[in-house]
């Protein structure tokens, strides 16, 4: 997927992570967003089996978002690594995020934030199936 | 359902009975609804299964999906009271406008969410629509195996030779029995208590076995044992096939064709 160009003026800095480094380990706290700008990570969560793979995000993908949108600091819902070779990530400006979501009213942010408690759940809905199919 | 009286500009409080439909699955609509108190479950209708999603309760905003698509696609789920409900429904008029100036960045990210949510529960159909498959299969060839085996057993009187394909016991020892019943989904082994003590003969195991009927075609099954006990002098099996080719079934179909 391209990078949408009104990402890039959020981009407050570059990081490069060698393969397999964890970026977000899932149940930390933190609301930093990154964005995908070269390469390829991947999205993990934790099963009674170990960790499965739930999703693979390449360039212009953002994630972290979960977190972020629900506010009030939310865990991680999942663990992010950094997938075969090296991935270039830029994260996003936080203080700038929080301020254009703070001028939301607070039913925008409600509904917001209720279409991220359904990305978690639903997360957790599919490990569970996938556990249970196999 | 019983509509309330009370209005406030957009927004409309609603009653609903146990069972009530709320919302249906691709119905257009654009309406937000927030549980004021009762429970509700969202399911999905795919192949004529109702895939549970979530069980939403007091302070849960529901139908929020439709309100980031802006109306232009139909309702992804249902939404169906479980217990008698009141819920606020707003229509997102003003929401709308307030979303349309707000920060690009926020808007892509609520898009990238509702496409995650979207992709993922599609994926969740898939899973629960094939484990139903699977279970109605599993049915089928269990009430298939039952009647066969009601309809088709033949008694006969075969010697045959068998040996071990189960990889972790095997052995390469080739055992002789005598198959005294045979249908197209299994048959009947009586074999020299002896035998035990060459190779094993445990639920589960399995067996190719080798016979020639009595129209001199020849036999090769791949079995696995579902059944031992133990009579005065020999031990009786149950096996069944674990696959039958095409050529092994019109033999045998033929063999079992009624006199």
């Amino acid at each position: 997927m391209p990078i949408d160009p009104v990402v890039y003026e959020y981009i407050s800095s570059e990081v490069e992570c060698p393969a397999n480094q964890v970026i977000i380990e899932e149940g930390s706290k933190g609301d930093w967003v990154y964005l995908v700008l070269e390469g390829q990570v991947k999205v993990k969560k934790r099963t009674p089996k170990g960790l499965i793979v739930i999703d693979t995000l390449s360039e212009g993908d953002i994630f972290g978002e979960i977190a972020f949108l629900e506010g009030e600091y939310a865990d991680r819902s999942a663990t992010v690594m950094a997938a075969e070779g090296s991935v270039r990530l830029g994260i996003l400006d936080k203080e700038l995020l929080i301020k254009h979501y703070s001028v939301m009213s607070p039913t925008l942010r409600a509904i917001i934030k209720s279409l991220a408690i359904k990305v978690r759940e639903t997360t957790t809905r599919i490990c569970a199936a996938l556990v249970a199919a196999n | 359902m019983t509509d309330g009286k009370e209005r406030i500009s957009t927004t409309y409080h609603l009653r609903y009975k146990k069972g009530d439909q709320i919302f249906k699955q691709n119905d257009f609509g654009i309406s937000i609804y927030k549980i004021v108190s009762g429970k509700v479950l969202i399911f999905r209708e795919c192949e004529d299964v109702d895939v549970p999603i979530a069980i939403l309760g007091k302070g849960s905003i529901i139908g929020e999906m439709i309100f980031f698509l802006k109306a232009t696609e139909v309702r992804s789920a249902s939404a169906r009271a479980l217990e008698d409900s009141e819920i606020e429904a707003s229509h997102p008029m003003e929401l709308l406008k307030e979303y349309e100036v707000s920060a690009p960045i926020l808007k892509l990210m609520a898009r990238q969410a509702l496409n995650r949510l979207t992709r993922m529960n599609r994926f969740i159909d898939r899973l629960i629509v094939d484990e139903q498959a699977k279970a109605e299969n599993f049915k089928r060839n269990l009430s298939l195996w039952k009647s066969n085996r009601r309809f088709y057993r033949k008694k006969v009187e075969l010697e045959c030779t068998y040996t071990s394909k189960t990889r972790l016991t095997g052995s390469n020892a080739t055992l002789k029995g005598k198959i005294i019943n045979i249908s197209m989904t299994g048959l009947g082994l009586d074999i020299d208590p002896r035998n035990e003590s060459v190779i094993p003969h445990e639920i589960g195991e399995v067996f190719q076995l080798e016979t020639v009927l009595p129209n001199a075609k020849e036999l090769k099954l791949i079995c696995a044992l579902v059944r031992a006990s133990k009579g005065r002098g020999y031990i009786s099996l149950g096996m069944t096939y674990l696959e039958l080719s095409d050529e092994t079934r019109k033999i045998l179909g033929f063999f079992l064709l009624p006199a």
